[in-house]
């Protein structure tokens, strides 16, 4: 027997699974303790300040936790699919596991006991985490040598994700010393806009331009708004980070407007995959992040529209924004993918010996897309919800909403979970 | 009898795309099909270069031939060229995907 092909269901194969496995699942358990968290502490950090310790320890929590840990091992698990080459390391990748997984827990732990100390030791291990995390892929992208929006757009976003890290870090050390206070605002507004813009906002677009392709069967997709958006969002980054530093608010609403325009031709691009698709209904969780790019695109439209009526110093406002943004589109998308991605892993790792043989299971066959749609129309529905009761402001109306939003979420992460027992 | 291609198509109709829940013959990912006594060689492709699955599909192509008692070696041939598109498919590939996709 001669094959060309690889070799599934050997002892490579299984190594190429357990990475992203290992990252996901842990994604996975930091998003349930993020959940378990806010209803045991009875949802009182949601409508806070933004600013205060235990808002960054939930905000880190879901963050790195989660939404980074998952979104590292999906990168561990598709940048063989986007460059048809294998990682650089994969025990470089092991070590920067144990490392990021250590880092953020303790740093979940310190911002929550508000132990400086802690937080600035956890940092540093959460920074060395995300180096090597940079480093490996970085290699990886560096030999492949083949650069478009795609791996221009995940160059990108390792590249703020790194830097993202590293104000991180000064901020860690600075609560220890003191050494930052006369700037540490402007380090923050930065660290805000290369982790929550830069790094997930590359990395979603980016990602999306292969992964909804693929999904929906779609092919000969014109990838000029794809240019375009990696240009107009690197831009949108760029001038954010410079008015952090600069200390200009003026520079913040160029940069939101920049990333607004990026999400209009992203918003755009994601209608024309749609319009080349042989598959239209991939699944419901395919259809909640594009749903979800496109809510986010009009919020950021009305936003930007309202800006002369509106205060960005009022904490109403920033809380709103980041629950829309950050679990809005960033969550929906990651929890939307999740339900393609781990049912390809699993059934990689379980079923993939058996391919060819009768009565195989499809991945249709591990997940229950019903109630898959039904928990993700439950999520979208809490949050906006909980983001009106923090407008009016209604604590009883924002906790109740912010209650169904946790419950639903944790409901939705089980319907995940259970494939792992197919 | 000796083993035929006709045959061989029907074997490799078990194999079936996870994602799509259709049989890679039908999807069009076999390029070529040659069977020489009890030697089968396959040129295949697949729906997007560099599927998560490519390594499965390409090997449960080559389990379900192997599997037969007549056919001592097989030998599958991933390509990217020329690239697969929607027109290869078959008119039951096409009516599943658009029902049921």
């Amino acid at each position: 027997m001669q094959m060309h092909a690889g070799m599934p269901g050997t002892t490579v194969d299984r190594a190429t699974f357990r990475l992203p496995f290992l990252f996901i699942v842990t994604g996975m358990i930091g998003f349930v303790t993020f959940h378990l968290f806010t209803l045991v502490g009875h949802l009182g950090w949601i409508d806070d300040a933004p600013r205060n310790p235990v808002g960054w320890s939930h905000v880190h929590l879901i963050l790195l936790g989660w939404a980074t840990m998952v979104a590292m091992g999906a990168v561990y698990q598709l940048i063989s699919v986007i460059l048809q080459r294998d990682v650089y390391s994969r025990k470089l990748g092991f070590i920067q596991y144990a490392l990021f997984t250590l880092g953020v827990a303790g740093l979940v732990v310190g911002f929550r006991q508000f132990q400086t100390g802690w937080i600035a030791a956890f940092a540093l291990l959460t920074f060395t985490g995300i180096l090597l995390f940079t480093c490996n892929i970085g290699q990886t992208l560096r030999l492949a040598r083949s650069w478009n929006p795609i791996t221009l757009s995940v160059a990108s976003a390792l590249i703020y994700l790194l830097l993202a890290g590293g104000t991180g870090l000064t901020m860690g050390i600075g609560f220890a010393t003191g050494w930052d206070a006369s700037f540490r605002l402007q380090l923050l507004t930065a660290h805000l806009w290369l982790g929550a813009v830069g790094w997930f906002g590359l990395l979603i677009t980016g990602f999306s331009y292969k992964l909804l392709s693929m999904f929906h069967l779609a092919h000969q997709v014109p990838t000029r708004k794809q240019k375009v958006v990696w240009f107009l969002w690197n831009l949108g980054v760029i001038t954010g980070v410079t008015a952090s530093i600069l200390d200009a608010p003026l520079g913040h609403w160029l940069g939101g407007g920049l990333i607004t325009s990026a999400l209009i031709a992203y918003s755009l691009h994601l209608k024309e995959i749609r319009k080349h698709a042989i598959k239209k209904h991939p699944g419901p969780g395919i259809a909640f992040t594009q749903w979800s790019a496109h809510g986010v695109t009009l919020i950021a439209v009305l936003f930007l529209i309202s800006a002369p009526w509106l205060s960005f110093e009022d904490p109403r406002l920033q809380l709103i924004l980041g629950w829309i943004y950050l679990y809005g589109w960033v969550g929906m998308t990651i929890l939307g993918y999740l339900s393609k991605i781990v049912p390809f892993l699993w059934w990689t790792y379980k079923y993939g010996v058996h391919a060819g043989k009768p009565s195989t299971p499809t991945l249709g066959d591990l997940i229950n897309q019903r109630w898959i749609g039904i928990t993700l129309k439950m999520i979208g529905i809490a949050l906006l919800l909980m983001t009106a009761g923090i407008a009016i402001p209604s604590e009883m109306f924002t906790v109740l909403a912010g209650a169904v939003l946790s419950l639903s979420s944790l409901a939705y992460i089980t319907w995940i979970a259970l494939v792992f027992v197919r | 009898m000796s083993l035929t291609v006709e045959d061989a198509t029907q074997l490799l109709k078990q194999v079936i795309d996870p994602e799509l829940g259709v049989n890679v013959v039908d999807l069009g990912l076999i390029y070529d099909l040659q069977v020489d006594g009890g030697c089968v060689y396959v040129r295949m492709t697949l729906t997007t270069p560099g599927c998560p699955l490519h390594d499965t599909i390409a090997e449960g192509v080559r389990r379900a031939l192997q599997e037969h008692p007549d056919i001592q070696e097989v030998d599958v041939e991933l390509v990217w060229n020329p690239p697969w598109n929607p027109t290869r498919m078959s008119e039951e590939a096409k009516r599943q995907l658009f029902f049921f996709g």
